[in-house]
């Protein structure tokens, strides 16, 4: 894993940072979101692929694809959380200031 | 915090955009990775002995094929790369080289090339086989077909080796080692190529052990060739050492009274067993006939020239015969030389004397027996006897002043009536010699040194 994060830490930073803008995004964005039950289901596959990846059921450079994948997947999660989680402390400092202007 | 959940529905939009990414990363990186996990698996296995290896990457795995020469240097191979950082699985397609039983190895040399044959245990004892191979033969063009295998002895390398610099003594070979046992054929290069051999093959490990050598070795030559217009008799080839070497150029000085040796000889080891009793009467053959030539080859012997009379064919022949060594065998290819024309008995008493200034008819000590150095002298009297068919001839004995005088002038009388045997013997009428004894009375020189003792013991001929 290690190697994997040595050697494709560019990848997985560019997947970071898409991450953190659609998290930015996500907090004033007004469209419509994934259903509970939707998640799910993605949660649930991302799990399976995830097993997969995890029993090396996948071989040759379609599982090398999957680790990627899952790797990518997981970078973006992860930078999806500060973007939303800061852009939540910057639009209700904003709210804050408007409601005492 | 509820507000955060909601959020995360809205995080699906950017996972396009990260599959197009995850399509670039795929399409990038794929094909260095499998190159640098290659190189490192590929380093990972440098301390590995493994024969026809092949790595095969796809993704992060790896397929190994490979021949292994025991079961922990499989192992340690398969470890040492499942140990490479990156590779996630690693499909093992390794196998032990077979074993061979039983262990055969081999090395031929023919007129172009020495052919490495057989099995070896690793390819680094192969490739130092083969170095050896080049480094002692030279130019010689090297074949390497030997194959890998599990099961050599221990030490086989150093038997190997051994074996291989023994190819440089030889012109054809054939070695082989099963297991512990050598087997040796082929010829000699040189003379003393096979004793050389078979010393080193002492040199062989620990459980090693010649099963066969039947290496030969190139014929032991020796020549002697007289020619009557120089009056030289040339030896050459071979003698087993120094001591014989004199001990023959000594026998030769004796023999051929009227010539001058050449010695153009050679020590060299493997001479055939009684070389040197066989070489004296050979010697001795060859100091008979007129002009001709003596070849030893190993334990055959062949003599050829023109004999001084008729009856001397047949005593050269089977005085060679009774005098060589068990399991010598002589060919003798003689001729007589056509009768040197008549001369009157002035002449012949000339002739007669002028043989008896060269060389003095010897007997051994206090007997009548004529020494067999003398036959050639004495082959030369006869023909000179021969050419005054009608002048009677007075055998003449004379001793030194050693000794009783009755005892000397009894010696003088045997000796010169065995001197007149050997001329009857040759073909010439009894009645034309009259044996006398005249014991010490007729000194032709003092009697007081050894020279001058040596000088009077003689035979004289008279013709009348």
């Amino acid at each position: 894993m290690s190697f994997l994060l040595t050697y494709l830490w560019g990848w997985l930073a560019a997947a970071w940072f898409l991450g953190f803008a659609m998290g930015w995004i996500s907090v004033v964005s007004h469209g419509r979101g994934l259903s509970r039950a939707t998640l799910q289901q993605a949660l649930l596959l991302a799990v399976a692929l995830l097993a997969l990846a995890a029993v090396q059921a996948v071989p040759g450079r379609a599982g090398y694809g999957l680790d990627l994948a899952l790797l990518m997947l997981a970078a973006y999660v992860i930078g999806c959380v500060p973007g939303a989680w800061l852009r939540g402390k910057v639009v209700a400092r904003n709210l804050r200031r408007s409601a005492r202007a | 915090m509820r507000r955060f959940f909601q959020w995360t529905h809205k995080w699906w939009p950017g996972l396009v955009p990260l599959a197009v990414l995850w399509v670039a990363a795929l399409w990038s990186t794929t094909a260095p990775l499998e190159r640098e996990l290659a190189a490192r698996a590929g380093q990972a296995l440098e301390g590995n002995v493994l024969d026809q290896t092949q790595l095969g990457v796809s993704g992060r795995d790896l397929t190994f094929a490979a021949a292994a020469f025991s079961r922990e240097g499989r192992q340690s191979a398969v470890a040492a790369i499942e140990a490479v950082p990156g590779i996630r699985l690693v499909v093992d397609e390794s196998r032990l080289v077979p074993e061979a039983r039983p262990f055969v190895w081999t090395v031929e040399r023919d007129v172009v090339r020495v052919t490495l044959g057989g099995n070896a245990p690793l390819p680094a004892i192969r490739a130092r086989l083969a170095e050896t191979a080049r480094a002692s033969l030279g130019e010689v063009e090297i074949a390497d077909h030997m194959r890998l295998a599990r099961g050599a002895p221990a030490r086989f390398d150093a038997a190997a080796s051994l074996l291989i610099e023994q190819v440089a003594k030889l012109k054809e070979a054939r070695i082989s080692l099963s297991d512990t046992a050598v087997k040796l054929s082929g010829m000699a290069r040189e003379l003393g190529g096979r004793e050389a051999i078979a010393a080193a093959l002492k040199g062989l490990p620990p459980g090693y052990s010649v099963a066969a050598n039947v290496i030969q070795a190139p014929p032991y030559v020796f020549q002697a060739n007289k020619d009557p217009v120089a009056d030289t008799v040339t030896l050459t080839g071979n003698v087993p050492d120094d001591t014989a070497k004199d001990h023959i150029i000594a026998a030769a000085g004796r023999k051929f009274f009227n010539e001058k040796v050449a010695d153009q000889l050679k020590t060299s080891i493997g001479a055939p067993a009684g070389f040197v009793a066989a070489a004296i009467p050979a010697l001795e053959a060859l100091s008979r006939v007129s002009t001709g030539s003596l070849v030893i080859s190993d334990r055959e012997i062949t003599v050829t020239g023109d004999a001084l009379y008729a009856a001397a064919v047949t005593d050269i022949r089977l005085n060679l015969l009774s005098h060589l060594p068990k399991d010598w065998r002589a060919k003798t290819e003689i001729t007589v030389r056509p009768a040197v024309g008549p001369v009157d008995a002035t002449v012949c008493q000339e002739l007669l004397m002028q043989l008896m200034g060269k060389a003095a008819i010897r007997f051994e000590s206090g007997d009548a027996t004529i020494d067999r150095d003398s036959a050639g002298l004495l082959d030369r009297v006869v023909e000179t006897a021969m050419r005054c068919p009608s002048a009677p001839i007075d055998v003449i004995g004379h001793t030194d002043a050693e000794g009783e005088e009755p005892a000397n002038q009894l010696l003088s009388e045997r000796r010169a009536q065995a001197v007149v045997d050997y001329l009857v013997k040759a073909g010439l009428p009894p009645e034309r010699f009259t044996a006398l004894g005249a014991g010490s009375l007729r000194p032709v020189a003092s009697n007081a040194t050894v020279e001058g003792r040596a000088q009077n013991r003689r035979i004289e001929f008279v013709v009348r």
